[in-house]
């Protein structure tokens, strides 16, 4: 069942990269790619239906004996950290092929590209064996380079081979934390279950958390490692951008919490503190350096930094209530994050520019772009946590969840929750408002087709903001059962104190 | 005496595969002799059959209940089938890609493909063989075959220049080897069979004597040299720049496996006494190789010279599975020498391909291909990638394979930085993916622009064809359905007597030592 997910967007990128010209037209891969995408949706939606958000464990299994000299099983299964992520894949995938331009170059390797990335993070978050994972999560390392440097902007070479280092550094690390764990657990296979690290000294368990935490860290990526996030988001085009923040950046935290918490619990309440602290900086950096910034996709991007952070301060945190906001962040983040490329994408097509400095006036109802200008601002607002859309929701949920255990870094995230309004609102101020540069302003028309992944977008960030439940009821039972495995760490430094 | 004894020794039917390609290669000679240069239209595909009817025969081999013959000198144990299977397979693609490439420099095919199953032999009897002299024989056969496919377009300066460069360093490497050889044949009081050379030692109880060291070092030049592990690889990027690719196809994957198979054999049997001093040396060559070969690579411009310093650089990653001295680390070498061949051996197809049809390997040269020649550019990506180790390739489970076998031997700092060069290595490979992918159609270079039309019913082109589209489809599933290949990599250690034996007293020492290490 959870296979289709991974073998149709693969199998069909395949067939789409080798489809001899004369049977399907260039002109036709972005249709035949849009029904594949949309029907690894609705498979996606079909298994959420299905998904039992009582049971805490693994649903939906699937086993086959792959190589077992390496300790590799085919192993898949979806739980409460992984459902809604692939099910933001699947969407942002379909929206990244909707959004994309009718005229692309190449097309015939583009969209394959695009539902072999796809495949390839719906194997990792299903994946149930390390090396599986490594396998899926290094394959998307290719494609991702040739999207940004074939597809992208003036500075897609240099973007592109920087994304690629980064990423294949962080495989590095990855690789060897898991090669490690494994050996020193001494299990024979690389399968979830076969992993316990009880009996690796806790020193060890330090060093391999802290490899797992670079690893993953410069994917999502944490403030000293995110130098390649500026140029690779913005170089990259918008579908392209949609993809590598809403779903890749994912695939990071998702590891982090996956691998770092689950794997290692003990020394996760070791270095929890100074990851919470991390996620404060981070989320201070990101936004006062979004500030900074003249360019509109720069700042979104820049955001994106700013967001993770809350989920680090979440993950760090390990009560229930903040796992569940950080699952929640996760997935909104994802939503907005979408919807913010995809309408700065097509102010870029539209308008010609970027800069803040250039632009003006887009709310004007006839010659501006009203409606793009509309849902920019409900989506600046999603993103800067105002109530009423999702963001918000999560917001609340991991600062809430955050405070009892660490409240200084909690007021950190909230303060730069404030200033990501303030940039937002220079943004907004800057593009939307206004008034029109007479000379220039002869925009072309917004089609409906462009406006309709926005619009789906804006309805979902809605939807989930005034009924949250949908958002967070998933995670609910698997992140409380990972937070039981969690020493209580909180409790006996209180303990400790009550004694002195 | 008698007869029936000495059949029973003799036990000739071992080198049967070598028999067959013994028989080839005379009849390839003779017909070439009768028929002249017309036969040059089918000499290639004889060659092909006879080399296919020699790993037939090596298949029926496996598991052969009495591996000894020759009187003791000729194993035909699993491991010296899998190395003789791999050198055979090398030289079969490399006469799929040579049949065009040596025809269109007007030289004789049947000349070469002589000189190229006679290299063969050399490596298939070196795989096996367990005598000193034979080891020897069987070595200068392999390497004086290659100083010839090395020069062998005579009329091209390059090429001459990287013969004599060859020869010189490989005829000296040779005499150092022979000189290391013939200590052993002193200190061990007059044994040439390596398992008698071993008791022979040890029972002269001179431990491990100053001798022992230097022939084990000087024993060690002559296969660094072989494998081209630095710093005995500077033959290696000028040799691999001036002789014809196909030459070079077979060098990086043919010689290369015999050099391992007789590093695997020598070391092993004969060096029990120093296991850990050639295991230290092993370790320095392995770092030095990787560093070198992967950093070096980063700076070159021309095709084959970058492939020539990654062939240092993936040395270098094989020695990691050869230091860890288990059964694992063994039969990760095994593996990846076996998918090294078909990513290799893809990759040097493509290059010939491309200097075929437009004269040149720059890699600057091959920028925007993807729209000249879409199944060229796929197939070059794929083999780079590949080696680079990208999943799901075949590359990727080979490499695995090696960090984990590593890994369990405790080799944390050397599978670190094999992880590390890995690391560097994408990049180099990624560059020639960039040229060839990512190029605009205004940033063609002049040669892509006049690429001529892709035919491939021109003579000797339909088996460039064939070898190309075999081992890119290698390349590509060997890592996914890599089952059947681990288990024959797995079998081959773990059915051969001689390796069993080494693995077995390595872990009893590590498990001593370990005990002494807790009752301290």
């Amino acid at each position: 069942m959870l296979s289709f997910l991974i073998w149709i967007p693969i199998l069909s990128a395949v067939i789409i990269g080798f489809l001899p010209g004369k049977l399907v037209p260039a002109s036709r891969i972005r249709l035949v790619s849009l029904i594949v995408a949309g029907i690894v949706l609705c498979w996606n939606l079909f298994i959420l239906l299905k998904f039992d958000i009582s049971t805490p464990g693994m649903q939906f299994e699937e086993y086959l004996p792959w190589n077992e000299t390496l300790g590799l099983t085919y192993q898949l299964g979806v739980d409460g950290l992984s459902i809604l992520m692939l099910l933001l894949n699947s969407l942002l995938t379909w929206i990244a092929i909707y959004s994309s331009d009718k005229e692309t170059e190449r097309p015939r390797l583009f969209y394959a590209l695009i539902l072999f990335i796809s495949g390839g993070v719906a194997g990792a978050f299903l994946a149930e064996n390390l090396l599986l994972f490594f396998l899926f999560y290094e394959l998307e390392l290719i494609p991702f380079y040739l999207l940004i440097s074939i597809w992208g902007g003036e500075k897609r070479a240099y973007a592109g081979i920087k994304f690629l280092i980064y990423t294949a550094v962080s495989g590095a690390f990855i690789l060897a934390t898991f090669l490690g764990t494994i050996f020193l657990t001494g299990a024979n296979s690389f399968a979830f279950d076969a992993v316990s690290t009880q009996n690796i000294s806790a020193g060890l368990q330090l060093v391999l958390l802290i490899g797992i935490i670079i690893g993953f860290g410069i994917k999502i990526p944490l403030v000293p490692f995110h130098t390649w996030l500026p140029d690779a988001y913005v170089e990259a085009s918008a579908p392209i951008a949609i993809l590598l923040g809403g779903v890749l950046a994912k695939l990071g935290t998702y590891g982090l919490l996956r691998f770092g918490m689950g794997m290692f619990p003990d020394a996760w309440t070791v270095v929890a503190p100074t990851l919470a602290i991390w996620g404060a900086i981070s989320a201070i950096y990101g936004a006062v350096i979004a500030i900074a910034q003249t360019d509109i996709k720069r700042m979104v991007a820049y955001s994106s930094i700013g967001h993770m952070g809350y989920v680090l301060l979440a993950s760090a945190s390990s009560t229930p209530l903040a796992l569940v906001g950080a699952v929640a962040q996760m997935f909104s983040h994802g939503l907005i994050l979408a919807i913010l490329f995809h309408l700065v994408g097509v102010i870029e097509a539209k308008v010609g520019t970027r800069e803040l400095d250039k632009l003006n006036g887009l709310m004007s109802p006839i010659r501006g772009l009203p409606f793009i200008s509309a849902l920019l601002v409900l989506s600046g607002m999603a993103s800067a946590g105002i109530p009423g859309l999702t963001g918000f929701v999560a917001e609340f949920i991991v600062f809430q969840g955050s405070f009892s255990a660490f409240p200084l870094p909690t007021l950190l995230c909230v303060a730069s929750s404030g200033l990501t309004a303030v940039y937002f609102v220079i943004l907004l101020n800057r593009t939307c408002f206004g008034k029109l540069d007479n000379n220039l302003a002869y925009y072309p028309k917004v089609m409906w087709a462009e406006k309709i992944p926005a619009i789906v977008l804006a309805v979902l960030i809605i939807f989930l903001g005034v009924q949250p439940t949908w958002l967070v009821r998933w995670s609910e039972t698997t992140t409380t059962a990972m937070v039981a495995t969690i020493p209580p760490m909180e409790k006996t430094v209180v303990a400790q104190v009550v004694v002195k | 005496m008698d007869f029936a004894n000495l059949t029973s020794q003799l036990n000739a039917g071992t080198i049967l595969p070598e028999g067959i390609v013994i028989v080839t290669l005379l009849g390839v000679l003779i017909v070439d002799l009768i028929l002249g240069r017309t036969s040059s239209r089918w000499i290639g595909y004889l060659a092909i059959a006879g080399l296919v009817a020699a790993i037939g025969a090596l298949y029926l081999q496996w598991d052969a209940t009495n591996p000894i013959s020759f009187t003791g000198s000729f194993i035909g144990d699993d491991l010296s089938i899998v190395f003789r299977g791999i050198i055979a397979l090398s030289a079969a693609v490399t006469i799929l890609m040579s049949i065009r490439y040596i025809e269109q420099s007007g030289t004789a095919l049947a000349e070469f493909i002589a000189i190229l199953l006679s290299a063969t032999l050399g490596g298939m009897f070196l795989s096996g063989a367990s005598e000193l002299v034979m080891i020897f024989i069987s070595l200068e056969t392999l390497s004086i075959s290659s100083y010839l496919l090395t020069g062998y377009t005579k009329r091209d300066p390059r090429s001459n220049e990287a013969a004599l460069k060859y020869l010189l360093i490989g005829a000296s490497s040779t005499a150092i080897f022979l000189y290391g050889v013939s200590l052993l044949y002193g200190l061990s009081g007059g044994q040439t069979e390596l398992d008698a050379i071993a008791n022979g030692i040890a029972a002269a109880n001179v431990g491990q004597s100053l001798g022992l060291v230097i022939a084990l070092i000087f024993v060690i030049a002559g296969i660094g040299f072989k494998i081209s592990a630095a710093p005995f690889h500077q033959w290696t990027p000028d040799v691999y720049e001036g002789a014809p690719t196909p030459v070079i196809a077979f060098l990086s994957v043919g010689s290369k496996a015999a050099g391992f198979a007789l590093a695997i054999r020598l070391l092993t049997t004969v060096f029990p006494l120093v296991a850990d001093e050639w295991r230290f040396i092993f370790t320095a060559l392995a770092v030095l190789s990787m560093v070198l070969g992967n950093v070096v690579a980063l700076a070159q411009t021309s095709m084959k010279r970058m492939l020539a310093y990654s062939s240092i650089a993936q040395a270098g990653f094989v020695m990691i599975g050869m230091i860890a001295g288990t059964e694992a680390g063994y039969a990760s070498m095994v593996f990846y020498l076996m998918v090294y061949l078909f990513m290799n051996l893809c990759g040097f197809t493509c290059i010939i391909l491309f200097s075929l049809r437009t004269g040149t390997d720059q890699i600057a040269e091959y920028s925007g291909l993807y729209q000249k020649d879409p199944l060229l550019t796929l197939a070059l990506s794929i083999s780079l990638l590949s080696l680079g180790g990208i999943p799901p390739l075949a590359g990727f489970f080979g490499k695995i394979y090696l960090f984990w076998a590593g890994w369990q031997a405790g080799l944390y700092w050397l599978v670190l930085l094999g992880l590390v060069t890995s690391v560097v290595s994408i990049y180099y490979y990624i560059r020639v993916v960039k040229m060839m992918v990512v190029k605009e159609p205004q940033e063609m270079s002049e040669v892509v622009k006049n690429y001529p039309e892709i035919r491939w019913n021109l003579p000797g082109f339909r088996p460039l064809q064939v070898g190309l589209i075999v081992t890119l489809i290698a390349t590509t599933i060997a890592g996914i359905l890599s089952n059947p290949l681990f288990t024959l990599a797995n079998n081959s250690i773990s059915n051969t007597a001689m390796l069993q034996a080494t693995i077995l007293e390595r872990t009893q020492v590590s498990a001593i030592s370990t005990q002494e290490l807790e009752e301290l």
